[in-house]
């Protein structure tokens, strides 16, 4: 009896583990997966973390459509720890075990360079959603946001024009790793191709990823300022913790725009949380999204996010939207908008479908990929601090721009 | 707005009766500017009695020009504006002033026609003069671009430093305009000094001046501004001297270039020292840090050999729980967020001390005898505590309020400045250090935790109970931890990952010190701020990174045991 009801139990149990093993691969067709790649722990986590959420988002308002090519969207994510190698990793079990149609992944460029081997071996898509280097195109990446040329250069020019306080010195402070260095390696290019400045007018320090004790450099930033009577600006390109941690040290050091303004290429809304922003009004930036963005997209993007982020209680502010949400989240629809073209949910046939597909973004654009190649065109804001945490809108390109991946300044 | 009239400006209306008809109908005909004293003086709580406007503004032209003006119309308007105000009397002034103050600072709404400025819980219709509750919808703060800031900011100050009276105000504006002078005429400043009773603000608008008596040719009027340069050894005023000296030989009298080059190196050199005090002073800001945040980490890796890695989390509990006393105090007693630091000190060492006895009680005691066990469960433990305050609180980082008296700082002297907040954790790292040596040294406590240190059998031996000698330890060195998370938080930015960066840089400091050693993690934590300080601006902060910890590398090597090695038996 008592081995009778023991193996009927076995049978039982048997039978229950192996009915996933049944049931899940016919359930699973129905299902098509996509990945996230952004960290959730680590330097990043505090603005990577936000663009899990919003693809998610973008999944669900597209199942409750009615799914891509008449299936519904899982979002599979992962947590890479602001860790580059581990990017390349976990994407490779994304591809290979997940078997996933598309990744939206990565924020700063070493974890793309990271994943980059991963999606070429595999022939998979990566949906990269932040403004970078350029100096790369991919067939299996899709680039979401601008290269320098339609981002920094022209707030760059901003800044050395009328309305931006003629700056002629720089002092390049950046995160030690390949964004910064190309950036300001092309930036140097350009002003000594096309503006004709000498190298003593400007001065290039790296911190380690992460840093957060920026006393000593912000009062390197004094001393290169008093140095001469031109007008100077600091180009700031580090990046995740490290920029509220050098903002809070300008402000206590009683540097403002005035003096020295900043143009943050990675500042984001997000950035500003904790801060006193009455202090750092009249500082930049440059993306192809601001919150301020004018236009009944942005409004429903924006009521979108508040919404998912009441129901699904999301750990982040619903009253903060920065750029590479807004691009992680049209990254979902572009995606959706290929395949749906292509008919399939093949990289190479949803690839060959990319010239034509466009999508009202939030930003207020139709934004649109070409036969050229793989980046997305898009339009470009330049921002300024304001007392309410967000960016001013100061400037913003009358159409979207012709993404030139190459820089002629290297 | 007649009764406001009539209460505020009872003079006025005495005035215009008296007179009669005509004077009446002159008010009537420009009510706006009158209104709009009486207004402000009624918002100042003034008992002034209003005086006639001298030069009353157009104040519809002035707003449409503020509002939309191009560059050059702008800046016209503030020049003109100016030369109202210095011909102006008392209460137009002030209320030029405060238009202008609320201008720069970015209150003015530009509306349809009209601006307001807020005025307590109301709005100022400018244009009007009338209060109103709320501002029309289209109402928005025109943006002000660098070059317009760069040009209106010298203006506000000038105009304040016509108009306001207490001295601190002067003070501020001066200071202002010391910044630059921009398109401000240096006569006004030169009359202004002329009459400045007030010893600080004299001395801050000669500096002010230098630029046009240097230019003036008048070897009386420049020596007098090389004297002010030498007496403010800027790296502004030593830029100055250069550019004065690098003129034509024919330009400069004998006396004036003896004059100026002997300033010039006495600036110099106060510059010199004053550069290398700030290199020692971010070195001890830095090694207070790093104490801070290392000193729980030396009671508990020393007392116990447990290597905590919750410790970072600790300070960042710490943080948090300092931020909730600001909450708590701007919600119940606003009158004393201004000092929440201070009243946040222990709940800031109780909350993590609380958690760490907790900790200890339910976790570490049991795995005493295992240490690599004890390193897997505290790295489990940190994790569980960034995540758990990652979803109760979020991942953002959380927002401080700097009290007035932290903000900024202030110069001691030459380019040798000093950031309240610094000082301020500099302070904690002081109080700190004299607090926890007082608890080793000199209560029953610290005998009972320093024999334990010393020869655990020994002190169980002669009584001491050690198990409860480490519960309290490990709380004690967890409130330590809080008190770093407190100091750190109007330093860095506080959120949920914070103290992930601090743990190695902690445990090297720990490890350098000689373990258990109060006093060695002092000094270790003061000498790898100084060597971070020292390298960091000659060869950037990557290499002071791996310099230092060649540097610890080698140190270690020669003396295993850190700088105080533990004396007697293990």
């Amino acid at each position: 009896m008592r081995r009778r009801s023991f193996m009927k139990g076995v049978g039982v149990a048997g039978l229950a583990m192996s009915a996933p093993g049944i049931i899940l691969p016919a359930w699973s067709r129905e299902k098509v997966k996509v990945g996230c790649l952004f960290s959730s722990s680590g330097s990043m986590a505090n603005i990577e973390g936000r663009l899990n959420y919003v693809v998610q988002m973008a999944a669900q308002e597209l199942n409750r459509a009615g799914g891509v090519l008449g299936r519904q969207i899982e979002v599979v994510t992962t947590d890479p720890a602001s860790d580059w190698p581990l990017y390349g990793q976990q994407g490779r079990q994304l591809l290979e075990d997940e078997r996933v149609s598309a990744m939206f992944g990565c924020w700063t460029s070493a974890s793309r360079k990271a994943v980059l081997p991963v999606v070429e071996e595999n022939d998979g898509l990566l949906y990269y959603p932040l403004h970078f280097e350029g100096e790369e195109d991919s067939k299996n990446v899709v680039y979401m946001n601008s290269p320098p040329a339609s981002s920094v250069l022209p707030a760059l020019e901003y800044l050395m024009g009328d309305n931006g306080g003629r700056a002629r010195r720089f002092f390049m402070l950046g995160s030690d790793y390949v964004w910064p260095r190309t950036i300001n390696a092309q930036l140097k290019g350009y002003l000594q191709q096309k503006w004709g400045i000498e190298p003593d007018a400007w001065q290039e320090e790296y911190v380690p990823v992460g840093h957060s004790d920026f006393q000593s450099l912000v009062n390197q930033i004094k001393s290169f300022a008093d140095e001469s009577g031109e007008q100077p600006i600091v180009v700031l390109t580090v990046v995740g913790n490290s920029i509220p941690n050098f903002f809070q040290e300008y402000i206590n050091q009683g540097i403002s725009s005035l003096d020295v303004p900043v143009l943050g290429l990675d500042v984001v809304e997000a950035d500003l949380e904790g801060l006193d922003t009455d202090q750092l009004v009249g500082h930049l930036n440059c993306w192809a999204y601001l919150q301020n963005a004018p236009g009944a997209a942005n409004q429903r993007f924006l009521s979108a996010w508040a919404n998912y982020v009441q129901e699904n209680n999301v750990p982040f502010s619903p009253d903060v939207a920065i750029d590479p949400m807004v691009s992680a989240y049209t990254s979902m629809y572009m995606w959706a908008q290929a395949a749906e073209k292509a008919g399939s949910f093949d990289v190479p046939e949803v690839r060959n479908a990319f010239p034509g597909t466009s999508f009202d973004c939030p930003s207020g654009y139709k934004i649109k990929l070409t036969s050229e190649n793989n980046y997305v065109h898009r339009g470009v804001f330049i921002g300024s601090v304001n007392r309410d945490k967000g960016f001013d809108i100061v400037w913003q390109s009358p159409e979207t721009t012709i993404p030139e991946p190459f820089s002629p300044y290297i | 707005m007649h009764v406001l009239v009539g209460t505020v400006c009872s003079g006025k209306l005495f005035f215009v009766h008296n007179k009669g008809q005509v004077m009446r109908r002159r008010s009537l005909n420009m009510p706006g500017a009158i209104v709009r004293v009486c207004a402000l003086l009624f918002l100042a709580a003034s008992s002034a009695v209003a005086q006639p406007v001298s030069e009353p503004w157009d104040m519809a032209q002035v707003v449409k020009v503020w509002c939309s003006g191009d560059r050059d119309a702008r800046i016209a308007s503030f020049q003109s504006l100016l030369e109202d105000v210095v011909e102006a009397d008392g209460p137009a002034r002030q209320w030029a002033a405060n238009l202008i103050v609320q201008y720069r600072d970015g209150n003015l709404s530009c509306a349809q026609d009209t601006g307001y400025i807020p005025a307590g819980d109301q709005f100022l219709d400018v244009v009007t003069g009338n209060l109103v509750e709320v501002i029309p919808d289209d109402a928005a703060t025109p943006f002000l671009n660098i070059p317009l800031r760069r040009a209106l900011s010298p203006f506000a100050s000038a105009v304040q430093l016509v108009a306001a009276e207490a001295p601190e105000n002067r003070l501020r504006a001066a200071q202002g305009l010391a910044r630059t002078l921009g398109d401000v005429p240096p006569t006004l400043i030169e009359r202004i000094y002329q009459q400045e009773q007030n010893n600080q603000v004299a001395a801050v608008l000669e500096g002010v001046l230098v630029p046009a008596l240097l230019g003036s040719g008048d070897a009386d009027a420049q020596l007098r501004a090389i004297n002010t340069l030498a007496g403010n050894a800027t790296r502004k005023s030593r830029a100055t001297l250069d550019n004065f000296l690098a003129q034509e030989p024919a330009a400069l009298s004998g006396p004036v270039r003896t004059a100026a080059e002997s300033a010039r190196s006495s600036v110099h050199w106060v510059i010199q020292v004053s550069e290398a005090m700030t290199v020692a002073y971010h070195g001890l800001s830095y090694g207070s840090v790093l104490f801070l945040a290392a000193l729980g980490l030396a009671i508990i890796f020393g007392l116990m050999g447990v290597i905590n890695l919750a410790q970072a989390e600790f300070v960042m509990l710490g943080s948090y729980a300092t931020w909730f006393v600001q909450e708590a105090l701007r919600a119940l007693a606003p009158g004393l967020l201004e000092f929440y630091l201070f009243i946040a000190i222990p709940f800031a060492f109780l909350v993590p001390a609380l958690v760490g006895a907790f900790m200890e009680w339910s976790i570490v005691r049991h795995l005493y005898t295992r240490p690599l066990l004890t390193l897997l469960a505290t790295w489990a433990v940190s994790l569980l505590l960034i995540n758990l305050v990652r979803v109760t609180v979020g991942t953002q980082n959380l927002s401080f309020l700097t009290p007035e008296y932290l903000k900024s700082g202030f110069t001691v002297f030459g380019e040798f400045s000093v950031t309240w907040s610094r000082l301020l954790s500099i302070f904690f790292a002081g109080i700190t250090l004299i607090g926890t040596l007082f608890v080793l040294y000199r209560t029953r406590f610290g005998l009972r935790m320093r024999a334990t240190t010393q020869h655990r059998q020994m002190a169980g031996c002669v009584g001491v109970s050690t198990r409860r000698t480490d519960a309290m330890a490990f709380a004690f060195g967890s409130g330590l931890a809080g008190i770093a998370g407190l100091a750190l938080s109007t330093i860095y930015n506080v959120n949920p990952t914070m103290g992930t960066s601090l743990i190695i840089d902690s445990f090297i400091v720990v490890v350098l010190g000689g373990v258990g050693s109060v006093l060695g993690t002092a000094l270790a934590a003061l000498g790898i701020g100084q060597l971070n300080a020292i390298i960091e601006p000659l060869y950037g902060a990557v290499a002071s990174k791996v310099i230092v910890l060649l540097a610890v590398i080698l140190f270690i090597q020669q003396k295993p045991n850190g700088l105080f090695p533990r004396k007697g038996r293990r």
